[in-house]
């Protein structure tokens, strides 16, 4: 395995689940599409990782791929149902499946009022979602810190706002 | 859900997916396999191109200035709109997708006002020296073909258009959507 490949297999190993978890954001909870989002990411982290030049961190690095791969879907984009409910409810035992239900139900909601937000400010909500610091947030968008913190509490007020509706 | 605590929860709540064993290694077979097909695509594009020609001599269509006018700007125009929409696709392939998402949000609504412009200025251009080069053949069709497949290439011809008219308005239309999308 050349030092790349190795560098590469880290950095997937890493950075997948949180990769994986801010394309499902993106695809509204749809997992097929957000398999292959995450899929295209990588392959892009794979093609760029040579001119990787190390002024960020490299987490840093790949969660910007993540939301510039994601800006570029827009183009591929199919109107996706948010979040089918009553998936493999029969497999579960009735208080299992009200409870099931209705967490489904509350996160199709979050998702519907993620939706509703502008592209910078789902891309913004989503990292901090994920539990990205603040001030990485402002490097992934090339914002100040100070902006990026005023910004996320405007949004959580919006989001909150909107999920109680 | 009463505040972003609980919001958060929620979120953190949902199934997360591990990451294959040798995810990686698939990711790095992918690029290769998309890198051959690349390929293989332009080896094709060649081929047609060189047949097209080894044709055009083959049947002496120079012998006949108008014919071989008419092809030509079918041809050329062709030519142009493969050229421009493989300039676009090389464009969207070397957007830098590791800078700022504010950097790559501006390259990206330069992107995508260059293929509206292509689509408004040089889409309809290409288009009307398509159909002049066709009108222009088409006596030598009806010197050389049948009535009822003289008629069929211009019915053809029709829809053809007509299709091609509606795909590049829904196109437009998407495109427009998305630049609006970046610019809010």
């Amino acid at each position: 395995m050349t030092h790349l490949e190795s560098l590469f297999k880290d950095l997937y190993q890493t950075n997948y689940t949180k990769v994986y978890r801010l394309c499902l954001g993106y695809m509204k909870g749809n997992s097929t599409q957000a398999n292959e989002l995450c899929q295209e990411v990588f392959i892009k982290a794979w093609e760029n990782l040579s001119s990787f030049r190390q002024e960020s961190a490299i987490s840093t690095w790949v969660y910007r791929i993540t939301v510039n791969t994601c800006l570029l879907y827009l183009r591929k984009k199919k109107d996706i149902p948010v979040l089918k409910l009553l998936n493999n409810l029969e497999s579960h035992p009735e208080e299992e499946q009200n409870s099931t239900v209705e967490k489904e139900q509350k996160l199709a909601s979050l998702y519907r009022c993620i939706e509703n937000l502008n592209k910078e400010n789902k891309s913004i909500v989503l990292l901090e979602l994920e539990g990205i610091p603040q001030k990485e947030i402002a490097e992934i968008m090339g914002l100040n810190h100070e902006a990026i913190r005023v910004r996320i509490h405007r949004i959580k007020n919006e989001l909150t706002k909107c999920v109680q509706k | 859900m009463k505040s972003f605590d609980e919001i958060q929860s929620q979120w953190n709540s949902q199934k997360s997916q591990v990451p294959a064993e040798n995810g990686h290694e698939l990711i790095i077979r992918k690029v290769n396999t998309i890198k051959k097909k690349q390929k293989l695509t332009n080896v094709i594009l060649v081929i047609t191109v060189i047949v097209l020609i080894f044709f055009f001599i083959y049947i002496s269509a120079y012998n006949d200035l108008l014919v071989t006018f008419s092809l030509l700007l079918m041809i050329i125009s062709l030519a142009t709109r493969v050229a421009l929409e493989m300039r676009s696709i090389k464009m969207l392939n070397n957007l830098n997708v590791s800078t700022t998402v504010e950097n790559f949000k501006i390259r990206m609504i330069n992107y995508y006002k260059t293929r509206v412009n292509t689509h408004l200025i040089w889409t309809p251009i290409i288009i009307l020296l398509y159909s002049i080069g066709f009108i222009l053949l088409l006596p030598a069709f009806k010197a050389n073909l049948s009535s009822g497949f003289y008629n069929y290439i211009i019915v053809s011809a029709l829809v053809m258009l007509l299709l091609l008219g509606m795909l590049i308005f829904t196109q437009i239309r998407k495109e427009l959507a998305i630049l609006r999308e970046l610019k809010s």
